[in-house]
């Protein structure tokens, strides 16, 4: 079925009539023109004034609702993500919560975004080197976790993605993950209950597009903020670092800040971190979509925030235990053309250093954020 | 006071009816100066090889009129995707610009690297149209596929994906065309010709940003013209 053609610059027509079986009603909604007060002739009349307060209360009300929506850390920087396109409100949020846990996304309907991405993993797969996807397929890279999406510039461990709105579809489409196009998915959406309805309450049409349920997954993955770990307390003087996770911290400060650089814990470039390569994944990151031999063996600088739910570590999950991940960039670098300047010279850390460096890597574990229930599976829609 | 206003009313479509030249930018994707129908077999290379196309879609974008070398006006659609498929994407029309003069057409065949990197888009633009890439960010400029015997990949199916907006293999092409007569823009793009110049038992596939991709988009952009 081919609804592009027909629909292609057609505007919203009312929600579709509900199947006869159904109840439920899920709240119709018309577009603000039809409630739009009339208009007031000849000179300012008290009822014009009060349809001016009512409308600059309710752009205040509207406006405030978008803040709810996306609460920047004050100690963090500017997002990147640009919301002037894709300003973020309750319905469409609450459609990407949907999607992002309906596994109607994949070919079969088994497998939804949350598979690889548990909310109680800080949205990755925890003890998978590898993500398995559809029909148990084992996809080739370790599933990254999603947070702080609103200031990542590039996605997957190659910088493959540009842009948050675009990432679902890869995926979505991946034969080893979900198997699915996203045509197919707009078409088997449009004739699910629930969502018309919902597409139309966020908007305002309830024609499905591709568009649509790309913007709305990014709005619900952009709501998924983690800035309440113990690092962002005392980072607003609301707690203290122990005598260890202070030593930690110093040591992080001299070693590895200048990649996974501080509040993000990572500076979104990409790097070679000396892995030998593993000759049954063959993988040399970066350089499989630029092609450019400068980029040989680089992978996207993961975020080290909530480490704790997202072993195994690194892009094909080889590391089980962060001790492995400091055995490695003590004694472990691997030389080769393409090897971070950073890492030329061996970082040189005691047993205790180490121990103390944990102490602090787990201080950015964020308790607040993987417990949130507004970022988990959305009973009151999916079953 | 009233009958007049509406008196007014009712004219305006009929004039503004009567304006309308019905003026239209037409694409004629061509073998043999014939358009092409899909699935049909066609004899090429003097007759020795044959072809059907399944597919050919492509972006058209930023289309701007000149009378002599001075801008005369722009679309506002921006991107337009022309679909082999989807006889309406073959024509664009002129909008509200009719009655002026122009000679020459300049757009760019693909789209830019600002779009590319921007987020979701709708309409044309919208993933759902198969010209978008799923792997990898970036939107397929121009998609031809089809089947000759000659070619050695599997069923014989040929497939070229042409797209890329990062340097060094930025993929989008200008194209600038005179225009002999504003009443009657066809731009054709000849398939046959295409086809005589690439070797489809050697190059058969391409479907990522490269060299060859660029390649093949600057022989595409070359190829169209408007007839006399």
């Amino acid at each position: 079925m081919n609804l592009k053609n027909k629909t292609q610059g057609v505007h919203p027509p009312p929600p579709p009539a509900e199947e006869n079986d159904s109840n439920i009603s899920l709240g119709k909604c018309y577009p603000p023109s039809a409630i739009a007060p009339p208009q007031v002739r000849g000179a300012y009349s008290s009822r014009s004034i009060l349809y001016l307060i009512l409308i600059v209360f309710s752009c205040v009300a509207f406006c405030a609702e978008q803040i709810s929506y996306f609460h920047p850390p004050e100690h963090f920087p500017k997002p990147v993500y640009d919301f002037s396109n894709n300003t973020l409100t309750k319905e469409k949020v609450a459609l990407g919560r949907a999607l992002f846990y309906d596994p109607i996304l994949s070919s079969d309907n088994t497998i939804s975004c949350a598979s690889c991405h548990s909310p109680y993993n800080a949205f990755a797969h925890t003890d998978h080197d590898l993500s398995h996807g559809i029909n148990d397929e084992m996809g080739t890279r370790n599933a990254p976790p999603l947070f702080n999406l609103a200031w990542q510039k590039t996605f997957m461990w190659d910088g493959a993605i540009n842009h948050l709105d675009m990432q679902a579809l890869a995926p979505i489409s991946h034969p080893k993950e979900m198997n699915e196009s996203l045509k197919n998915v707009v078409d088997k959406l449009q004739h699910k209950k629930i969502y018309p309805s919902l597409f139309y309450q966020a908007f305002q049409d309830s024609i499905i597009t591709g568009e649509h349920i790309l913007k709305a997954l990014s709005q619900f993955q952009l709501t998924l903020v983690s800035a309440t770990s113990k690092y962002d307390e005392v980072q607003k003087g609301l707690a203290e670092f122990s005598p260890q996770e202070k030593n930690g911290y110093s040591l992080f400060q001299k070693n590895c800040n200048s990649c996974h650089s501080e509040p993000l814990f990572s500076n979104q470039a990409f790097a070679n971190n000396g892995l030998s390569v593993d000759t049954t994944l063959n993988d040399f990151g970066k350089w499989m979509v630029t092609k450019q031999s400068g980029d040989s063996l680089k992978f996207k600088i993961p975020t080290l925030r909530n480490l704790n739910f997202t072993h195994p570590y690194m892009h094909d999950g080889r590391f089980r235990k962060l001790n492995q991940v400091l055995h490695h960039y003590t004694k472990g670098i691997s030389q080769s053309p393409t090897l971070a300047l950073e890492l030329t010279n061996s970082i040189e850390l005691t047993s205790n250093e180490k121990t103390d460096l944990i102490a602090f890597l787990l201080t950015l574990n964020d308790k607040k954020f993987i417990f949130d229930q507004k970022h988990q599976f959305p009973r009151e829609l999916l079953k | 006071m009233k009958i007049c206003s509406l008196f007014a009313l009712l004219l305006f479509p009929i004039i503004s009816f009567a304006q309308q030249t019905n003026e239209i930018i037409e694409f004629k994707l061509s073998i043999n100066h014939h358009p092409i129908k899909v699935g049909k077999k066609y004899l090429t290379h003097a007759q020795s090889d044959s072809i059907h196309i399944d597919a050919i879609r492509f972006y058209i974008s930023n289309v701007q009129f000149f009378q002599e070398e001075e801008f005369v006006f722009s679309l506002e659609k921006k991107h337009h995707l022309v679909d082999l498929d989807n006889p309406e994407s073959l024509k664009i029309n002129l909008e509200k610009n009719k009655s002026l003069d122009f000679n020459k057409i300049k757009f760019d065949l693909g789209i830019d690297s600002l779009t590319n990197v921007s987020g979701a888009f709708g309409g044309d633009l919208d993933p759902t149209n198969g010209m978008y890439w799923t792997w990898q960010s970036g939107y397929i400029n121009f998609k031809l596929e089809g089947v000759s015997p000659s070619c050695p990949a599997r069923k014989n199916f040929f497939q070229f994906h042409l797209g890329g907006y990062q340097a060094p293999f930025a993929n989008v092409q200008a194209v600038e065309l005179d225009i002999f007569d504003k009443k009657n823009i066809i731009i054709e793009l000849p398939i046959d010709q295409f086809l005589e110049k690439i070797n489809i038992p050697e190059t058969y596939e391409i479907m990522s940003p490269n060299q060859p991709a660029v390649d093949m988009a600057k022989l595409i952009a070359s190829l169209f013209y408007i007839s006399k």
